[in-house]
């Protein structure tokens, strides 16, 4: 049986924690007001030329084209996004848990990952990681995809990979986000041929040598919007449950704290009570 | 007439940004300037470093514009672009300011490869200067001197 000390150091130190708790909230629910404005703002471009790159791979001319031209597997390449921090529950475990068993497909893989807790993940696997990014400042994630997109065509052009996947968080809803592990490269062509009519300026190639590495950038950027998006959501509800358990844990301890307070009093007072009553009986001497 | 106009629509990576009807839509293209009129044949084009001309009713709009892929239909024109800047967005002074640090470097040695990064920058700083010293004349449609540095 504790203390009544030892149970008053308990209840302070679980009331600090507490506030990083609530500091902590605080700040996922801001990020996430931000980040989810990000996230809503790249969505549309995203979709539209996520659009546009279906259609040009109904064209004759772009089956052979090497962003679309299926080649013989040897490497595959993944980039995942996790976070940098922790206390996101089980955030990190799902997308790392998901990636795992795709490339568990007999699959021979390389990694990119970002954010250190992914990094630490798959190198306790064993997993052959051939870059890892931590801790990307919010305001250069734009920048950031740019020349992570730049070096992926470089990569995927010398052959180092021959296809590439992107596992990342889908937000759907502040309760609700799904792990999902995407095909990026090589991109899907389609039997039925698109919309013929359409010219391409200056010619199809080069259409498509600009225009995917567009597409890649605000893929991958988006991917990391909503794997961020997904990350502060995730704090935010576990900080919010880590609070409420915080505060019934302060809130046993103080009762417990004052029923022994009680019971040290009652005994004290039966102490004196009863010192009292031997006294008036004129002491312990007359018995 | 009145309906047969253009529908332009700007989608950057902060949503979709400007939506307008035009009678004229001008772009710069990789390879050279592109009009669009009312009915123009399906056509998608990669966009260069330049400025977009809104035209409507007689009055030019000017846009800074940096890359990106546009889509042509029959009466409506996409534009998907990493950056899209109305003059009253540019910071001129700032534009300024980057031009003269940006000419200063060339008149010092440079490396080669650093030549082709600060050119597309300076490029970019003089669309930007152009399409802001348009803010005040915004009103009237001229015909202006084509006059290009690059």
């Amino acid at each position: 049986m504790s203390s009544m000390r030892d149970i008053k150091q308990r209840i302070e130190n679980v009331r600090s924690v507490e506030q990083i708790i609530k500091a902590m909230d605080m700040v996922a629910s801001t990020k996430l007001v931000k980040i989810r404005a990000q996230l809503e703002g790249v969505r549309p471009i995203y979709r539209e030329l996520k659009r546009v790159a279906e259609e040009v791979g109904g064209l004759e001319g772009a089956k052979e084209h090497p962003f679309y031209k299926e080649r013989e597997v040897k490497n595959s390449l993944y980039i995942v996004f996790t976070s940098d921090r922790g206390l996101a529950g089980s955030y990190n475990a799902n997308i790392t848990a998901k990636a795992l068993e795709h490339m568990n497909q007999e699959k021979k893989e390389k990694i990119i990952t970002v954010g250190s807790k992914g990094y630490e993940f798959f190198k306790r696997k064993g997993k052959n990681i051939v870059q890892s990014v931590v801790d990307v400042i919010d305001s250069q994630v734009y920048y950031g995809s740019e020349s992570l997109a730049k070096w992926l065509v470089d990569y995927y052009m010398k052959g180092e990979a021959d296809e590439v996947f992107i596992a990342y968080t889908h937000f759907m809803s502040v309760l609700n986000y799904v792990p999902v592990v995407v095909k990026l490269l090589p991109l899907p062509t389609k039997d039925t041929v698109s919309d013929d009519e359409r010219k391409y300026e200056p010619d199809l190639e080069s259409y498509i040598d600009h225009m995917i590495p567009l597409y890649l950038h605000m893929k991958l950027f988006r991917a990391f919007s909503e794997s961020h998006t997904s990350e502060q959501a995730a704090r935010m509800v576990n900080m919010d449950a880590a609070g409420k358990n915080a505060s019934e844990i302060i809130e046993d301890l103080t009762h417990l704290y004052n029923r022994k307070r009680q019971t040290a009093i009652t005994q004290e007072l039966n102490e004196i009570v009863g010192s009292v009553n031997i006294l008036n009986k004129g002491g312990l001497d007359d018995s | 007439m009145a309906d047969k106009k253009i529908t332009l629509n700007i989608t950057t990576p902060r949503g979709l940004k400007f939506v307008e009807k035009a009678d004229m839509v001008v772009m710069r293209c990789i390879d050279g300037d592109l009009g669009v009129l009312y009915g123009h044949a399906p056509l998608s084009a990669i966009l260069g470093d330049g400025i977009l001309r809104i035209i409507n009713n007689g009055n030019v709009k000017k846009l800074a514009l940096f890359g990106g892929v546009a889509e042509i239909g029959k009466n409506i024109v996409n534009i998907f672009s990493t950056i899209a800047q109305r003059p009253e967005e540019i910071d001129l002074e700032r534009a300024e300011a980057d031009r003269q640090e940006l000419e200063a470097l060339f008149q010092e040695k440079i490396e080669e490869r650093q030549i082709q990064s600060s050119l597309i920058l300076l490029r970019r700083t003089l669309v930007r200067i152009e399409v802001s010293m348009d803010l005040e004349e915004i009103e009237y449609f001229e015909e202006e001197s084509e006059k290009r540095e690059f």
